[in-house]
Parts: C-alpha cells; sequence; structure tokens
C-alpha cells in the first residue's frame, strides 16, 4: 500500500516538476552568437595548402636522394681517424668482436696481423675487465683495439694504429691529466675519444661517458690504460 | 566545421540546452558560456556524432561534461582559497562584472528545493521528468547504469519532497 501511495507521490511529482518548475528559453543574442560561431569559416590560408604539399614533396626527395648525397667530411686529418674509431666503437657496441681473442696469450698472433705490438698490456683490474681484442682496418690501415668493460656496463675501447705524418695534436683539445699527461679530447656522435700518441703509435681511447661525472671516471680509465700499456710498431 | 544539416539539427535544442545550464549554473551568463561552448565542442567533434543515435542525449553529454570541468577546476581553485570557503557566484569561464554575474532567484518553492539538490539529482530530474529523456539515455549522458538512473531518481524526489515539505511547515 506504502508502496503505491510512493509510486503515485513521485509520478506526481515527476508531473509536478515538468509542468511547475520554470523553463528558461535562450536569448536572442545566444541564439546569434551560436549561429555566428557555425558560420565562421575556416581559418586557413589559401596559402597554406600548396605550401605543405611542396614541403612533403621535398622531404621525400631528399630521403631518396639522401644515399646519393655528398656527405660532409671533417677536414681535420685527425678528426677523421676519431670518427673511424667511433664507428667501429660503435660497432662492437652492437654486435661485438668479430675475432675475439685474448691478450697476453694471442699476443704474437694479434701483433703479426696488426703490425703493433704490445711489451705490455693493461689485462684489466677492480674497475675494467677485459672483453677482447681483435685485429680492425680503419681509415686504410690495420690496427689493435682492445675492448674493456666497466664495472658499470660501459665498453671502453683502446684503438692502436700507426701514427702517420699527419698526425699532429693541437694544443687546443689537449686536457692535463694527472699533472703528467695532455692527451687531447674529441666528441663525436655522442662518444668521447682520448687521443694521445705514443712513439710511432696513435692511441684512442673511446667510450660513451660523456657526462661530467663520467669524464672524471673516463680520465682515471685513460691513466690506468696508459700506464699499463706500451705499443710499438711491430715491423 | 560541421556540415550545415548537422547544425541545423543541433541548433532546434538550443532552449533545451540553455535551461538545462541555467538549471546546473544557476547563472544566466555563465549558462550562456557554457552553451556556446557546448556547441563549440559538439560542432569541432560533430564526425564522432553516430548518426541514429538521440542528437539531444549527446548535446546534453557534452554540456554536463563541460559544466563538470570546469566545475571541479572551480572547486579546486577555490578550496586552496584562504578564507575556505567556496563563492558558488565565481564565474566558471570569464570574469563577469558583478552585476552581470548576480546568480538568478529562486521564484518558487520547487525551483528552490532543485537548486538544493546535489549535481547529479537534480541532473537526473532534469533530463528525465523535465526533458523527458528514456532512462537509458540519462544513463548514458551521466555514464551509469540504468539501475544507478532510477536509484537517483527515486532518491532525488525523496530528498525534494522533504524539502518541500519543510518550506510549508515554515
Amino acid at each position: 500500500m506504502s508502496n503505491e501511495v510512493s509510486g503515485s507521490d513521485d509520478a506526481a511529482l515527476g508531473r509536478r516538476l515538468n509542468s511547475e518548475l520554470p523553463r528558461y528559453t535562450a536569448p536572442a543574442h545566444l541564439r546569434a552568437s551560436v549561429v555566428q560561431a557555425t558560420d565562421r569559416p575556416a581559418r586557413r590560408p589559401g596559402w597554406l595548402v600548396p605550401l605543405i604539399a611542396a614541403s612533403a614533396t621535398a622531404m621525400a626527395l631528399v630521403l631518396f636522394m639522401l644515399p646519393y648525397l655528398p656527405r660532409i667530411e671533417p677536414t681535420d686529418p685527425i678528426q677523421q681517424v676519431v670518427r673511424a674509431v667511433v664507428n667501429e666503437h660503435s660497432r662492437v657496441l652492437m654486435w661485438d668482436a668479430r675475432q675475439p681473442k685474448i691478450i697476453p696469450g694471442d699476443l704474437p698472433w694479434l701483433s703479426q696481423e696488426t703490425g703493433i705490438d704490445l711489451r705490455r698490456a693493461f689485462v684489466g683490474d677492480d674497475r675494467l675487465t677485459l672483453v677482447s681484442a681483435e685485429p680492425v682496418y680503419l681509415t686504410r690501415q690495420r690496427g689493435l683495439a682492445v675492448h674493456y668493460r666497466d664495472v658499470d656496463g660501459h665498453l671502453v675501447t683502446y684503438i692502436m694504429l700507426p701514427a702517420e705524418r699527419t698526425f699532429t695534436m693541437n694544443e687546443r683539445d689537449r686536457v692535463a691529466i694527472a699533472g703528467r699527461w695532455r692527451p687531447m679530447l674529441k666528441r663525436d656522435a655522442g662518444f668521447v675519444t682520448w687521443v694521445w700518441k705514443q712513439g710511432d703509435v696513435a692511441c684512442f681511447l673511446v667510450s660513451d661517458m660523456v657526462s661530467q661525472d663520467d669524464l672524471e671516471r673516463f680520465k682515471d680509465y685513460f691513466v690506468r690504460v696508459r700506464v699499463a700499456t706500451e705499443p710499438t710498431i711491430a715491423y | 566545421m560541421a556540415d550545415t544539416d548537422f547544425q541545423r539539427q543541433a541548433l532546434q535544442h538550443l532552449n533545451a540546452l540553455y535551461n538545462f545550464a541555467v538549471y546546473l549554473t544557476r547563472n544566466p551568463p555563465e549558462a550562456d558560456d557554457l552553451v556556446q561552448e557546448t556547441y563549440l565542442r559538439a560542432f569541432r567533434f560533430s564526425h564522432r556524432f553516430e548518426p541514429g543515435t538521440h542528437l539531444r542525449a549527446w548535446l546534453f553529454q557534452i554540456l554536463r561534461n563541460t559544466f563538470l570541468t570546469f566545475y571541479r577546476l572551480r572547486e579546486r581553485e577555490t578550496a586552496i582559497a584562504e578564507d575556505g570557503v567556496p563563492d558558488w557566484d565565481v564565474p566558471m569561464f570569464h570574469d563577469t562584472s558583478t552585476d552581470e554575474g548576480r546568480a538568478l532567484e529562486a521564484h518558487t518553492d520547487l525551483e528552490r528545493a532543485m537548486r538544493r539538490l546535489p549535481e547529479e539529482f537534480r541532473t537526473v530530474l532534469l533530463l528525465a521528468e523535465v526533458e523527458g529523456l528514456p532512462l537509458e539515455e540519462v544513463a548514458r549522458v551521466m555514464a551509469c547504469p540504468v539501475g544507478t538512473v532510477k536509484s537517483r531518481i527515486f532518491r532525488a524526489k525523496e530528498r525534494l519532497r522533504g524539502m518541500l515539505k519543510d518550506y510549508e511547515t515554515k
């Protein structure tokens, strides 16, 4: 019974809401402004579509021609070698060494293949672990690459090549380390490289340790490698 | 830009939308802005409207969502006000002058009671009883199950009756 009363009350209240609640009519200015907003033409300048089409065509052409476009090579001979060294480091980062050898065990073979002799070699310590060593061929020269991995997982590549006559160390890029050495610091493609000359051998130590903190550690790695390694031209 | 036919059909619901907006905002200038914003959004997203479905319900849904977006924004702003007292006459969309922004006065007990209802209850009554939308459409506008709509209508009416009784005794 009470449900029936409640139901009829509900229906009555519904009817009351429908009939007694004041209805507000949209003012004329609102209708006008809404209509005006709908009639507003699209604000697209006439030159925009041809411009976008032309840009897209040009971009497609550039992408298509990219492999055939002349490449800008660095004019600095050292920078050219650094680029090749960095490319080799990147290759090893992605696909590891092609002919991994262990030093000092494989030193005679490596020396014969590369023309670089290691009288002494850094074989790793508490910070750097020796990964492998292998012959490389960079900028039309045979050389020797030794790969290390540090405790944080950074790959550090040490590459030795015969120093050409054009290989001259400029003062501008040199950095003093431990008051004893002054290698050059070169940056290329997001990698940093220590470059120095040891006798007739051009030496490169590459890593991706580019941040300021990393660079301090990378200096330390340079010292460890530099002190314990003595490369010479074998023949 | 929406096509002309869609615009013409949408404009047929202007009065219903404005009425709903006035009850939501309790402020005619705010209702103006809310309706304009609703139409702008509806025309911008007209491609999302499924032909054959209830256009009026879709417009109500946009209006309510727009209202809730700005309402929540305003609530957040008033929540961090220094005095901590919410000022319901603060305009939602822009700075309105004091005279323009004056809240609408209620003329009848029924209207006064409706304004005191929480938004969920006010909306279900307006959509279901005043606009006559089917419960399924109300549920779509409010993004809740039909059962919830029924329960809200029941509770809203219960509250409304209580308030009306209070007004009568006073």
